[in-house]
């Protein structure tokens, strides 16, 4: 693993050390944004960009909300406009509303923003109307440096479609001053006869999210509790419960399919495996925070950033509001892969294998994309390029704010958040380490489902389990009302368009090097 | 001669609202008959097929109507009488009358998207001011995350949000009452409250019910509200219909079928406004003595 | 006696009064705030419990690339579109409410209660499915992401309340008046604007406020008809809204875009009062 790590190191160094000696300086100087590493040689450096000229052209974006997303985008395209001349117009939406802006006018023909920010999970729904990205840009040393999970991610079908700007994953998050903590672990072991440690399974992250469920084990005046989980029914909560599936359900044992059984298309949101964990997760409601139950997002980021609670599990954002500088608890977290589980269920044998299992889920994240009817793609694909461009990138994930997260096999060196950010050494070793396992280091993994209508049956999962949160149902019957839901959109939508999409992704699950 | 002026002061208006509304109502009909979603993006023609899904497989649309006329009925209820309460205080005789009828006013002028963030920070179980106060008193509740608590919270935002509405239109309609009423009934010995039940409340029963119908029609449209604070949740506790094909339409993108809803919904709106104003009308005039 | 219903009365204007700026008040507390005193559970008084910081209100200054959210240009944008429309419908709304008031319609079986419930019943439907033909509308006439398309869209959201609004406050001036006015000579363009109208100020008033308030707070269509060029207020500010929700930023932004309604709010209350003055003149 550090052997990796190294072989990483080297160029970036090398690089960076090439960089400030040579047009570093000069816009450094005048981009103070990339203070750090100077100006990073390639096809779309400020140098480069600022060969070209856009004098006279507009550039439309459409982009998340300020800070997160938002800001770097309207920071690069001041950049960008600075640089080639040209305007750019960058509007910016709230999460849930990316897909309806951009697919309003898209689906009335029009294609009012050049470039369309969203989830990558878009793709397949945005597909008939986005640009693929050209060879000239894939074939980038920048982009040649991206994870093969993250280019699988924004590509389809072997067509990069959408312009990788971020990565994201789901990972489990703790609070090393319990964990690690000497004391903590005694106490824990006297009362409950288990070791403290990082959770191996969802068991044992519940009970020892459970044991230091309410009351103050960090002497600050205030109740803890034990988990901070997005469970509000929303946009992203069903993300959530997938994070919590797939160690019970992604076998490796049995290809073809995790959401559905690929040949049948039955789907398969309603075995053993995902009832184990949508049970495991209305347990969750006893050891959330007041009112977790209705956490969206930003809620998680401001409890567990704010130190209430022991775990969280899923995008980043937590982490890096935690090890903010304004923190309370800088320095104080650790992360880890998600836990697993001691059995998985085997659909081929109808039986639960007795085995240890673990799986990442390769969870969508930011994405850009350039519009097929927009009348600048050049511009646009150029200015994707300068965003994602090592300079900026390198700057944009230090700065946590921005929700830029490394996806680059150059990102993940521990000394970028040593140096920039403070990071605690250990803590950010452990972090580059997680992550990088996880992109490069698994075999076994879950991908985003991506087919067509995708929202409708992640809405269907967000009102099943959402209802079993609450308690309106038992986790079979909600889930067993999901699948029936998931039944009538294959009908609506048509069982083999989604079949030709699916497996797509399956073989990407299925076909890992 | 008459025949022309009447005219003239109808169609202006009736005309260039019919001129903006004439296509997307149209197009909105054709939608309802097409199965379009995120995929298939075009108008094809597939009867009645969205209409038979909505009445024969969907519970859960006719569950929000449910939920959506318990939030309507309660509400309005709760705005008007408060609504009227109020006027009825700032009417004459208080102190600082303006600056009350003024402060009165101001929640309705509030943008409902901005101003229920801010309510559900108020509610926030953990962080809000609300449950922090309460713990004086040692007691604490889930307003956003109980289901039947939940849909208290979201009653509360929208009696806060919309009972200045009911205030200024009662306020305008008790302010334009003709005095000679008033006097008569005086010097019949009628005290406050017999003025009240015989004189005020029925002069005001024109306006009252106009008031009614407005906020039942608003008030179903409920939105923002329910977005912001609960999702609709927990689990389906606070969604409404309006809610529901917002998901249908916007997040799924099933247009073709919102658009049925949409329609659907329509249809029985008006059916039940006609009603309601028909027992509003007796209800109301049937105090006359 | 007397007193204690006194009492009664000061005691449920006040509480109501606490009621109503409860909110704005931990609204303005909460602008003054960071990621910290937020977080750490709820806190009320600047210095007190809490280290106050500006974040919250330079952000609705500063342009996007510097984390914040230029709430100016649109700030104006949502006064042109609110006031125009607002005008129009009142305008063509009371001209329309006059008749349906004073005369007899009848296109058929459609009688003046069905007109007036026409105009009403234009608020029912949600306006979720209306974005689609709405935007293939005004792209058509090239009227996307511009002050005049909005207008457009917007009288149709508000000429209905002016409609369903004078209606009634028509039906409460006595045709005596109108009939008085003819007999004298007048034709009835100057007996509506000459005599009616001025006993109908409150209703004006009011109706003109609620056209005012509703295009003010609308979100919905601006938000899907509007691009670069014309931005409103209420979508610049959900700009804010990322998954990290700044309670301080957003509490300053509720707060400013309440303010310019308070000016009509003092208007209003103004004419509400004269009102009565001038109705009981007859």
């Amino acid at each position: 693993m550090k052997q990796r790590l190294r072989h990483y190191i080297m160029p970036l160094a090398v690089t960076l050390g090439a960089a400030s000696t040579a047009s570093g300086d000069q816009w450094s100087d005048q981009f103070p944004h990339i203070a750090n590493t100077g100006d990073i040689a390639g096809e779309c450096s400020y140098e480069s960009m600022s060969q070209k000229d856009y004098s006279g052209r507009t550039l439309t974006i459409n982009t998340h909300a300020v800070p997160v997303m938002g800001e770097p985008t309207a920071l690069h395209a001041e950049s960008f406009a600075a640089l080639t001349g040209a305007t750019v117009d960058v509007i910016h939406t709230p999460a849930g509303d990316l897909y309806s802006k951009a697919m309003i006018p898209f689906q009335a023909g029009q294609a009012p923003y050049d470039i369309v920010f969203g989830f990558s999970n878009f793709i397949r729904d945005w597909l008939p109307y986005l640009e693929p990205v050209p060879e000239y840009y894939v074939n980038m040393r920048q982009m040649q440096d991206v994870t093969q999970s993250h280019i699988d991610v924004n590509s389809w079908d072997g067509q990069m479609v959408q312009f990788p700007i971020d990565g994201d994953r789901h990972y489990l998050k703790y609070r090393k001053d319990v964990i690690d903590n000497p004391e903590m672990q005694a106490k824990y072991l006297a009362d409950t006869g288990n070791e403290l440690r990082v959770p191996q399974t969802w068991k044992e992250y519940a009970e020892m999210a459970s044991y230091f469920n309410g009351w103050d084990w960090d002497n600050d005046g205030e109740l803890e509790y034990g988990s901070a989980e997005v469970m509000k029914k929303d946009d992203l909560m069903y993300a959530a419960f997938f994070s919590r599936s797939v160690a019970y359900s992604k076998n490796p044992r049995t290809e073809g399919g995790f959401f559905f059984d690929l040949e049948t298309m039955e789907p398969l949101i309603n075995n053993p495996g995902f009832v184990e964990a949508l049970t495991d997760w209305v347990e969750a409601t006893s050891y959330v925070p007041p009112g977790g139950i209705n956490f969206g997002l930003g809620d998680e980021i401001n409890s567990f950033g704010g130190g209430q609670t022991l775990f969280s599990f899923s995008w980043d954002d937590a982490f890096v509001a935690a090890m903010e500088d304004t923190s309370p608890i800088k320095n104080q977290v650790g992360v880890a892969p998600l836990p697993g589980a001691d059995r998985v269920w085997n659909r081929d044998t109808g039986a639960w294998d007795d085995t240890y299992n673990q799986a990442p889920y390769i969870v969508w994240g930011w994405t850009a994309a350039v519009a097929k009817k927009s009348k600048n793609h050049e511009m646009a694909f150029d200015y994707l390029c300068f965003f994602a461009n090592d300079a900026n990138h390198q700057a944009d994930i230090a700065i946590g704010r921005f929700g830029v997260n490394p996806f680059k096999k150059s990102d993940f060196v521990p000394e970028i958040y040593v140096e920039r950010q403070g990071w605690d050494p250990q803590i950010a070793q452990e972090y580059s380490e997680t992550l990088l396992d996880m992109e490069e280091g698994s075999t076994n993994r879950v991908f985003p489902l991506r087919v067509p209508g995708v929202f409708e049956f992640t809405s269907a999962v967000a009102t099943g389990t959402s209802k079993a949160l609450a308690g309106q149902l038992s986790p079979q019957e909600a889930l067993d009302e999901v699948a029936a839901e998931w039944e009538a959109i294959l009908d609506r939508v048509g069982r083999d368009n989604v079949r030709d999409a699916y497996a797509i992704g399956v073989a990407l699950e299925d076909n890992l090097r | 001669m008459r025949f022309g002026h009447k005219y003239a002061f109808l169609l202006p208006g009736l005309l260039v609202l019919i001129a903006i509304l004439i296509f997307p109502i149209l197009f909105t009909v054709r939608l309802s008959l097409s199965g379009w979603n995120s995929y298939n993006p075009n108008l094809d023609f597939v009867g009645i097929k969205n209409y038979i899904r909505l009445f024969t497989s969907d519970a859960r649309f006719w569950e929000a109507f449910f939920r959506l006329s318990f939030f309507s009925f309660t509400t309005v209820f709760l705005q008007y009488v408060l609504g009227f309460g109020l006027a009825l205080l700032v009417w004459k005789d208080i102190l600082f009358k303006r600056f009350f009828r003024v402060l009165f006013l101001i929640p309705m002028m509030t943008t409902p998207v901005i101003m229920t963030v801010i309510w559900k920070t108020v509610f926030h179980e953990s962080l809000g001011p609300v449950n922090d106060l309460l713990s004086y008193v040692g007691v604490s509740y889930n307003w956003l995350s109980d289901p039947v608590v939940s849909k208290f919270t979201v009653i509360i935002v929208e009696v806060w949000q919309w009972t200045p509405f009911m205030f200024l239109l009662l306020l305008a309609g008790l302010l334009s009452l003709p005095k000679e009423a008033f006097l008569a009934a005086s010097i019949d010995g009628a005290g406050p409250i017999r003025k009240f039940i015989y004189v005020t409340f029925p002069l005001m029963a024109p306006i009252s019910i106009g008031a009614i119908i407005i906020r039942l029609i608003e008030a179903s449209k409920i939105m923002d509200t329910i977005y912001v604070l609960t999702s609709g949740g927990p689990g389906t506790s606070t969604e409404t219909t309006s809610f529901y094909i917002f998901i249908k339409g916007l997040r799924e993108f099933q247009f073709g079928y919102a658009a049925a809803m949409s329609f659907t919904y329509l249809i029985i709106m008006i059916i039940s406004l006609t009603v309601i104003v028909n027992v509003l009308v007796r209800v109301f005039n049937g105090r006359n003595s | 006696m007397r007193s204690f219903y006194t009492t009664l009365k000061y005691l449920a204007v006040t509480l109501w009064t606490i009621f109503v700026i409860g909110p704005f008040l931990w609204a303005l507390s909460t602008s003054f705030k960071d990621f910290n005193s937020v977080t750490s559970g709820a806190k009320y008084i600047p210095w007190a419990q809490f280290e106050p910081t500006l974040d919250g209100w330079r952000v609705l200054t500063k342009t996007s690339a510097e984390g914040g959210v230029d709430i100016i240009e649109p700030f104006f944008n949502s006064l042109t579109v609110t006031g125009l429309a607002s005008l129009i419908s009142i305008v063509l709304g009371t001209l329309a409410a006059y008749a349906l008031s004073r005369y007899q319609f009848k296109f058929g079986f459609v009688k003046n209660n069905d007109i007036t419930f026409f105009f009403i019943s234009q608020r029912i439907m949600p306006p979720v499915v209306l974005a689609l033909p709405f935007f293939i509308l005004l792209s058509n006439f090239g009227l996307l992401d511009s002050i005049l398309g909005l207008i457009i869209v917007y009288i149709v959201l508000l000429m209905p309340i002016a409609v369903w609004i004078m209606v009634d406050f028509f039906n409460k001036v006595p045709r005596e008046i109108d009939e008085t006015a003819l007999v004298d000579g007048c034709n009835p363009f100057e007996a509506f604007f000459q005599v009616v109208l001025p006993n109908s100020i409150p209703g004006l008033v009011v109706a003109g406020m609620f056209c005012l308030i509703f295009g003010w707070t609308d979100f919905f269509f601006s938000f899907f008809l509007t691009f670069t060029e014309v931005q409103l207020l209420p979508v610049r500010i959900v700009a804010l809204n990322s998954s990290i929700t700044p309670w301080w930023s957003l509490s300053a932004a509720a707060l400013v875009s309440v303010a310019p309604l308070l000016l009509v709010a003092f208007i209003v209350e103004r004419f509400l009062s004269k009102g009565n003055l001038s109705g009981a003149l007859k």
